[in-house]
């Protein structure tokens, strides 16, 4: 006979081992949430979710899990709560949710419809209600087919009401696409991506003009200094500061477009073009085996000559021809971005040209998108390059990506 | 006070606030388990109204510290009057008062200026304390923050320690401008808030606007949740969408047609972008809505 202590400690492990992070505290809550709330189903979820469940994007997974362990409801499934509060509507006539006392016996076997990965979007809707979301926003849960939730056998909740968690379920599919590893991209991904870029590049420029603009040290602001004095009787006690100016910093990306690096190198440049306005100057490149200069022109980037997306990757050559360029190209404020999985085809890597290039900029910094477990395999010559960058840095998703870049910027 | 989901639920209903068991039950373990409750989502989709809420279930004061980049502590818990310090310096100067006598007293309570933080601390019975738009502030303040949520006292050197006496009932919001510390979610219960259902707004409609024809405050919900899908810049809150039920009834509106649609669109949206977008599909929305 297994207590309900172990029951929750037994499901709280399942839920760590479906990635979510849960501390030995939290866990404590957990069990003083449910001895607060009692058994009853519903309540016994929502005390588990309030105090297990930090974060709207882990939710899904929550559900499915605690369904998977505590038994799922009865027949009459209309039971997930979810954000808009009621979930029974009289067009779609569904009955009350069932709110039975759990069975507190975990269930030995899934029932069949539990089985079945759903697509977000597939709950039923009511005619011509949410053609305006198809309209504008078709295709947005297409690829929470392949995400990482959904290999743990998430299901998207059934009977959502189709008006609700619009945005939980936006939040959630963008949080799902920024784990998923580059590796992993299909078309389809990176065009989730793309879509999803435009909030991106704004938190992103949020985030990068914030650490800009937070005005400690730097120089004092005489006037606001004297106008802060006069409530002190003259005594200069709280000196205010400027707010800090954009670094002077030019950024200068090398992204290698060949084969399975695309996608990353491809979201490298648009995410820092959307926040140009943080640099001084930011010129993009792209490679295979020699330079071609990347704009953007509304939207579309533009390669000037077009890379031959067929040849091998040649790092060597692309160094060499960076370095030739140098003169209009690299000052003590040039910060240089290497996206690429320094996979050389046995050519010469040329690590003594990037180690130049260090000494007369401001710094490189190299960003791999390829799994760890792979590099220095192979052809790999990363641990060559790894030696003349100032940081190398993995960056196998969308997150680690953003990440990198505030990191460096 | 005996807190029951009950009577949690109860207080909700009393204060109009239009609600589901999540949200129920976030509050209720907040208040039983004396953990502060952190609730996200989108921007208008009634966080902060929450906190009141609560704050009138308890019939007890609302406390709110409102977060800024750049928040420091001198704004958030305490600072000094140094006017009135000066002015009592200056009075007894005149008097001939000794140092000793006079730094006894500039140093006291009488001259500490209480900002939202200590006010709570110092309250001689539970406040709710609201921490509004904790995302603003900037890391070092959040673990400021996390210093003080763990005991509810503040050392002042000149005062010694204040504790307080009766925890306050904390609320934190967040939009998500940047992402809040690990620790700072293990600290706190999670409830996140999203735009109300149709039927969850038609009530709510209902309930706030009833000199709106109940019809039209259907039609009015179903509008609203069709253009927050439309991927606005700023999609309309339901305070805003209050405001607009009441521009609608203040018209005289009789029905939801393109017409109507357009003469009070800018009570709902704020946005020159939004507004030209919803514009242009105006009449297929207002024929959707029906």
């Amino acid at each position: 006979m297994t207590t309900l202590r172990d029951r929750l400690i037994t499901f709280i492990d399942e839920l760590r081992r479906a990635d979510i992070r849960i501390s030995v505290a939290e866990s404590i809550d957990a069990m003083n949430a449910v001895v607060a709330a009692g058994l009853e189903r519903i309540a016994m979820r929502e005390a588990l979710a309030a105090s297990l469940i930090k974060d709207e994007a882990d939710r899904a997974t929550f559900d499915s899990a605690f369904d998977n362990y505590f038994g799922a409801p009865p027949r009459e499934r209309g039971t997930h709560p979810d954000q808009s509060g009621q979930t029974v509507s009289a067009a779609s006539g569904r009955g009350r949710p069932g709110e039975n006392p759990v069975s507190v016996e975990p269930q030995a076997k899934p029932r069949p419809e539990d089985g079945k990965s759903r697509g977000k979007h597939e709950a039923e809707s009511k005619p011509g209600s949410d053609e305006a979301a198809r309209e504008e926003g078709a295709g947005e849960g297409e690829t929470s087919q392949q995400n990482e939730h959904a290999e743990q056998g998430v299901e998207a909740r059934e009977d959502r009401h189709e008006d609700s968690g619009i945005e939980a379920d936006r939040a959630a599919q963008m949080r799902a696409l920024e784990r998923m590893p580059f590796e992993r991209y299909t078309v389809v991904e990176y065009e989730a991506a793309r879509e999803a870029l435009a909030p991106l590049v704004r938190r992103f420029r949020i985030r990068l003009g914030r650490r800009l603009r937070t005005a400690r040290g730097g120089r004092i602001d005489l006037r606001r200094t004297i106008r802060a004095a006069t409530q002190r009787g003259g005594l200069l006690i709280d000196l205010k500061h400027r707010a800090r100016r954009p670094r002077h910093v030019d950024l200068v990306i090398l992204a290698d477009v060949s084969g399975s690096v695309r996608y990353a190198a491809e979201l490298l440049l648009e995410l820092t073009a959307g926040a140009r306005g943080c640099f001084h100057r930011v010129r993009s490149f792209v490679f295979v085996d020699h330079l071609c200069e990347a704009t953007f022109e509304s939207g579309h980037l533009l390669m000037e000559p077009a890379p031959d997306l067929y040849a091998r990757s040649d790092f060597g050559r692309v160094l060499v021809e960076l370095w030739d360029r140098r003169a209009g190209l690299l000052t003590r404020s040039t910060l240089v971005v290497i996206m690429g999985d320094a996979r050389n085809n046995r050519r010469p890597a040329r690590a003594d040209v990037l180690a130049e290039i260090a000494r007369s900029c401001r710094g490189v910094v190299w960003l791999n998108p390829e799994d760890l477990a792979r590099w220095g395999t192979g052809d790999s010559a990363i641990n060559q390059y790894a030696r003349a960058v100032d940081k190398l840095i993995p960056v196998r998703n969308l997150r680690e990506l953003q990440k990198a870049l505030l990191r460096v910027a | 006070m005996d807190v029951t989901r009950g009577f949690v639920a109860e207080g909700l209903t009393r204060a109009r606030y239009v609600t589901n068991e999540r949200v129920t039950m976030a509050i209720f373990l907040a208040l039983v388990l004396e953990k502060p409750l952190l609730i996200e989502g989108p921007a208008g989709a009634g966080k902060t109204e929450i906190a009141k809420v609560l704050a009138g279930t308890l019939s007890t004061d609302l406390i709110r510290l409102q977060c800024y980049e750049g928040l420091d502590e001198a704004r958030a818990l305490y600072e000094w009057n140094y006017q009135k310090q000066l002015l009592r310096l200056q009075a007894d100067e005149d008097e001939g008062k000794k140092w000793e006598q006079v730094s006894e007293h500039i140093f006291s309570r009488d001259y500490l200026l209480e900002r939202p933080l200590l006010k709570a601390i110092t309250a001689p019975r539970t406040v709710v304390l609201l921490i509004d738009e904790i995302d603003k502030a900037d890391e070092e303040f959040e673990a400021f923050l996390l210093e003080l949520l763990s005991d509810f006292q503040v050392s002042i050197p000149e005062l010694g320690t204040l504790k307080a006496r009766e925890r306050p009932v904390v609320v934190l919001t967040s939009n998500r401008a940047r992402e809040l510390s690990e620790a700072l979610r293990r600290r706190c219960l999670h409830l996140f808030i999203d735009f109300p259902g149709i039927e969850q707004e038609r009530r709510i409609i209902e309930l706030k606007v009833p000199d709106l024809d109940a019809r039209l405050a259907a039609e009015a919900a179903r509008f609203v949740g069709a253009i927050r899908k439309l991927g606005l810049h700023k999609p309309p809150s339901i305070a805003e969408t209050l405001d607009w039920a009441r521009a609608l009834a203040k018209l005289g509106v009789n029905e939801l047609d393109a017409e109507a649609i357009r003469s009070a669109l800018s009570v709902l949206l704020k946005h020159e972008d939004d507004r030209a977008k919803v514009e242009s599909k105006a009449s297929s929305l207002a024929t959707r809505s029906r």
